[in-house]
Parts: structure tokens; sequence; C-alpha cells
């Protein structure tokens, strides 16, 4: 059983003063297996956002279902939704979205502000996965205070400090430049390599090759694809990934 | 990391909205504490004063007889007393337990004597006790000092005719309304001495045009009539002036009846409830205002509030997707919301004790007092706490019901 089930979900959007809705999903059903590190691509308006927040538990589907881990996701209340994020999901957004009045390891410890776990363990999981994106020197520091890649680190970090058994980034390397972008794939590739599920929503071809699985999207509708992407990069190969 | 750092965090990075919201808030409970304050103690003053102006309680004998009527309170007849009071029941009235309330106790005896070959009504009064009670009597002369000095009213004075007007004035040109202004009277004494009954005696003063009794009667010293009318040690009231502060007049008036079960002893109930009612009015207007003051203040909260979820749209957003709860948004903005109210309690309750001490002697006499109150602080603390959240309430909970795929998209 997949760990990730999106069965015929559609999605339409209701424009404000008009009765006529507006379909942006149309009866997608897709997998994604424990561990595996999938990609979506498409057109702007094909409704990749969309479907990210519909798998980050945000965005109640029109129709259709979503399963992660056996539970029906949109069957909880609002309330036990927002617990599910916080136990299964962790968010990478395009923009970082970090909260600049929180240094570094305080914008990691967000996700776990609202969990029964001492202080001194919420610091210890913080600490760890600062460590694992490389920024545990730099706990400290304010947001403003690390470059870009930095930024883009640290936003990863705040999204595993949860533990989450799925991360969903949109598009983490969209607004960098080419070697920060290298620099946050890196990143989520050693997470890969670890063993964490990841789906990750990207217009560059490139950062797609590096997964196992490349889904398109196109007005709604997910192509079929020439099946898995084999072509993880050298860096993959080489047995860093 | 709790949900109260963030909250703290956040006021940290927004001084100057924190600021601006503890401003309004604390100049709203600002005003309302000086309002308080100053109305507590404009309220103390003006009742104090009301009690000095003119007797609040008056004790009369026991009596059958009401033959003769004194400022509107009838008085026992001079010779037809069943229960007279004496000077013991004056000392008396001085022993009750709110002893310390009473402003002025003022005994009389009253009686009829012939003043130059007229009938009159003469007072025997204690002129120092007297002269205190009645702040609206204008003295022209000035106040007796020997026993046969004597005060003449008005139109004894006229009638016996120890006063003639100022030349360019008329006598029934001196007939504005009493008051306490020391406003030069339009006549000049122009007699030393009347006799009352056979003695000469010497007129130290006449009392301006009261419109009141006082116009027919003469003033002399309490023991020289109770001589002069062969009633050694008698009265025939005692008007009392109570500063009624935190007690009803009544439980004065029910003291001295227990101290002189033998006189009837009431309370003069226009003077109680015109008291009641200028400082219920003055407490009534400070609530008003302070009322509304508030409520402008509220309204600011709200604002701001408002413009703070939707500057806070992105952030809020975030928090819901990562894993936080309605509640938990709640929580966070109500933190802030409670820091910044408790905040502008203080500043405001610090302000308002402030401005009320430098605002109390333009409007009332040297001497009086801002009361530093705890209950003021808990009050305003309490207000301010209870306004920032009530007018929070609706921002706070759109908030929270912020769609998180929205927020997070908005940017």
């Amino acid at each position: 059983m997949a760990f990730v089930a999106v069965e015929n979900i559609s999605k339409t959007y209701n424009d404000q003063g008009s009765r006529i809705g507006v379909p942006v999903l149309r009866d997608v059903s897709m997998e994604i297996g424990e561990g595996e590190f999938v990609c979506l691509m498409g057109p702007s308006g094909s409704g990749k956002s969309t479907l990210l927040t519909i798998l980050g538990a945000m965005n109640h589907p029109s129709q259709g279902r979503l399963v992660i881990d056996g539970i029906d996701v949109y069957a909880l209340s609002d309330e036990r939704r927002a617990d599910f994020r916080a136990q299964y999901l962790g968010f990478v957004f395009q923009q970082h979205h970090l909260m600049p009045y929180l240094n570094a390891i305080e914008n990691v410890m967000l996700p776990l502000a609202t969990l029964p776990l001492a202080a001194i363990e919420k610091r210890r999981r913080a600490l760890e996965v600062l460590e694992k994106v490389g920024l545990a020197k730099k706990w400290s520091r304010m947001p403003n205070q690390l470059s870009g890649g930095e930024q883009g680190r640290l936003a990863i970090a705040r999204a595993l400090a949860n533990e989450p058994p799925l991360v969903l980034a949109d598009e983490p390397t969209g607004t960098l430049d080419t070697k920060t972008g290298d620099e946050i794939m890196k990143v989520l590739l050693d997470l890969s390599a670890r063993g964490q599920t990841i789906f990750m929503v990207t217009h560059n071809p490139a950062n797609a090759a590096l997964a196992h699985r490349v889904l398109y999207l196109r007005d709604g509708e997910l192509e079929p694809t020439p099946g898995v992407v084999e072509a993880r990069s050298e860096y993959c190969r080489s047995g860093q990934g | 990391m709790r949900i109260s750092t963030i909250a703290f965090a956040n006021l940290r990075r927004r001084k100057g909205k924190a600021f601006f919201l503890v401003s309004g808030i604390g100049i709203g409970i600002g005003t309302a504490v000086a309002l308080l304050s100053l109305s507590g103690s404009l309220r103390e003053e003006i009742g104090s004063q009301m009690d000095r102006f003119g007797a609040n309680i008056v004790v009369t004998p026991h009596s059958d007889s009401l033959a003769l009527d004194y400022g509107g309170v009838s008085v026992a007849g001079v010779s037809f007393d069943q229960h007279q009071l004496s000077n013991e029941d004056s000392a008396g009235i001085r022993r009750i337990p709110y002893r310390k309330r009473l402003s002025v106790v003022a005994p009389k005896l009253l009686g009829t004597v012939d003043v130059d070959g007229r009938r009159t009504l003469v007072a025997g009064v204690d002129f120092a006790s007297e002269l205190r009670l009645k702040k609206w009597w204008r003295l022209a002369g000035r106040a007796p000092e020997s026993a046969t000095d004597v005060l003449l009213g008005y139109d004894v004075a006229r009638a016996v005719s120890a006063i003639e007007p100022f030349p360019g004035t008329s006598a029934d040109a001196d007939k504005s309304p009493a008051h306490h202004s020391a406003a030069p009277e339009k006549f000049r004494i122009t007699k030393e001495r009347v006799t009352i009954g056979s003695r000469e005696h010497r007129i130290a003063g006449v009392i301006g045009q009261t419109g009141g009794p006082e116009d027919r009667m003469v003033f002399a010293q309490l023991s020289h009539v109770q001589d002069l009318l062969g009633r050694p040690g008698q009265l025939s009231v005692i008007e009392v002036s109570a500063l009624c502060k935190d007690c009803p007049v009544e439980d004065i008036v029910t003291q001295i009846r227990k101290e002189l079960p033998h006189a009837n002893v009431s309370a003069i109930q226009q003077s109680v409830r015109a008291r009641a009612e200028a400082v219920d009015r003055l407490s009534r207007f400070s609530l008003v205002v302070s009322a509304v003051v508030l409520a402008i203040g509220a309204l600011m909260v709200f604002t701001t509030m408002m413009s703070a979820v939707v500057e806070r749209t992105k952030e809020i957003g975030v928090l819901r997707a990562i894993g936080f709860r309605r509640t938990h948004i709640i929580k966070g903005l109500m933190i802030e919301v409670v820091i910044i109210s408790a905040a502008g309690g203080i500043v405001g309750w610090l302000a308002g004790l402030l401005a009320s001490r430098l605002a109390l002697p333009y409007f009332t006499e040297a001497g009086a007092q801002i009361e530093l109150r705890v209950s003021l602080a808990v009050f305003a603390i309490a207000i301010a706490m209870l306004t920032g959240i009530v007018s929070s309430v609706y921002p706070v909970i759109r908030a929270s019901r912020l769609d998180p795929s929205e927020a997070v998209r908005y940017v």
C-alpha cells in the first residue's frame, strides 16, 4: 500500500460573484511510496500549487480522497487536520517564509511550539536538524543575517524539525540563483538518500531529473509520463545521493 | 519555544505598533483614571462644601406648640415648651460616635424682645458657629465681640433707622439674591446703639438683605439672650452641619436621637438630596466621558488589530500550514493583546494619576488630594485588558479562520 494515495481528486474554484466554477484539477490519481522523491512539473496555471496544498492537508478537494499513511486526511476536522500537518508534514515554501523576528534555531523550533515536548528536547531536535543542513554554527543568526542559500537550508531544517514522514516543497529553488539552488537540491537529495519521502513542485527540469519520479500536470490532469525518470544526477549515482 | 515565545518576539519586532497600541489604551485609561480620580476628589470637596453650607440637621425640643418659624423649620414656641433643650444638649451632640463628622453645631435661643420699642424676634447664638454656618451672610460692620454687641437683620436695621443708603443708591437696589461674594453693601450704618428690652446694646453690624427670616431678627450672644429672656441655659433649636463623606446623614441623625431622646432630630431632606444629586451628576458625567474615551480607545485597538491581521496573513498562513490549530493562533494573538492591554492599563493608570494630581489645584481648593487607591489601579488594568480583549475578538477570530492555503499563496 502506497504511503500517499491521491484518489480521483478534483478541485474547482468558484470565482467571486460568479456561479461558474473554474476547474483546476480533474480526476487526479497518483501514489507516492515511502522514501520516494517525486517531482511535479507543469506550466503555470496547470494546478501544481493546488495539488501541493491538497497534499498539504490545507485545501479541501471538491471531489476525491487523499489518504496518507492510511488516514483519510479530509475526513478529519479542521483542528485534527492541523494536528495531522504538525505530525506528518513538513513544508518548504518557495519564499521560505521564515519568521524575521525569530533567530535560526527559533525558526526551526516553530513547528514544535505546539507539541507537548520539554524545551530542552525541542532545542535538541532543532540543533540536530540544523546540523543536518549545515547551519548548526549559525543557530543564533537572524534570517536576514543568512545568505539566500542558508535561508533555503534553514527553511528545510524547519520542515524537518517535527520529523515528518512527508516533506512537501513548493519550488524551493524557484527564486534562487543556480549555485544557491544547487545547494538546496543537495540538501534535499541528502534527505532522500536517508529515506525521506519528498514531493517537490518545480519548473526546473534539471532539478526534476534528480528525483526518483517526475509527474507532469497539464490543464489540471496528470499526463502519462515515460515511467520513472532514471536519469538521476551524477551526484546521486556517485553514491552520495 | 512556546506560543508565548512567538508572541513576545512579535511584540519586540513590532515595537512601533505595540507602542502605538499601548499609547492608545493608555490615553483611554489615563483619561478615565484622571476623570475618576478628579471626580472622586471633587465629589468629596463638593459634598464637604455643601455640608458646610448651612445646616443639614435640626434639633428641636418635643413640643405641642409650633408658634414660631425659623428658616423653614418650625421651632417650638417660647412659652409652651414641654421639653426644653439646654446647653448640655449642645455638648451632648458633640459626644456622638460620628462627632468628627460634625462641622458646625450652632445652638440658639429664640424669643421676642422690644427693640427700640418694636416687638422683634431675637436669637441668642454662638457667633463663631453661626458665622461659619451662614456663609451666605454679607455682613456690614464687624462680628460681635462683647456680650452686648448685636447684629441686626436688614429689615430691623431699617425699621430702627440704623442704616441709610449710600448717596446715589437706594435701599431697594440692594435686592440681589444672597450669595457669598464680598460685594460691599449699598448702605451704611448710621446708628451705634439700640435699646433691647431696657438695656442699651452696641450695633456691631448689619446683615445684608437675605430674603430670609434673618432680615427680621436681632442676633446677640447666646448667654446674654438667655439672661435677657430669663431662660438661663435653655435653647430653642440646635442646627448641625454634618460632613457626610462615607456616611449617610441619617446615621448621624440616629446617633443624635440616641444621645438626645427628649428632642426631635431631623435631617433637612432638601439639603441632603441636593448634595446627593450634585455628587451623582458629577459621577455620571465622569463615567460617561470615561466610557466615550474608552470606546474611542477600543475602536483604535480594533482597527489596529484588523490591520495587523491583514499584515500578518502570510505569517498566520505559515503557522497554520506547519500545524498550528486555530486555537493556537487565537492564543498567540491574545497573549499579545493581553500584554499590550496590561501595559496600556499600567501606563494609563500612572499617566491618569499624574494628570489628575497636576490638574487638581485648578479644580479644587488647596489641600484637596488624590488618593493612591490600589483598587483604582486594579480597575484600570482590568478595564484596559477587557477593552483590549473585547475589541480584538473579531480580528483575532478572523485571523484564526484564514484559509492557510490562501494565506500562503497570498504573498
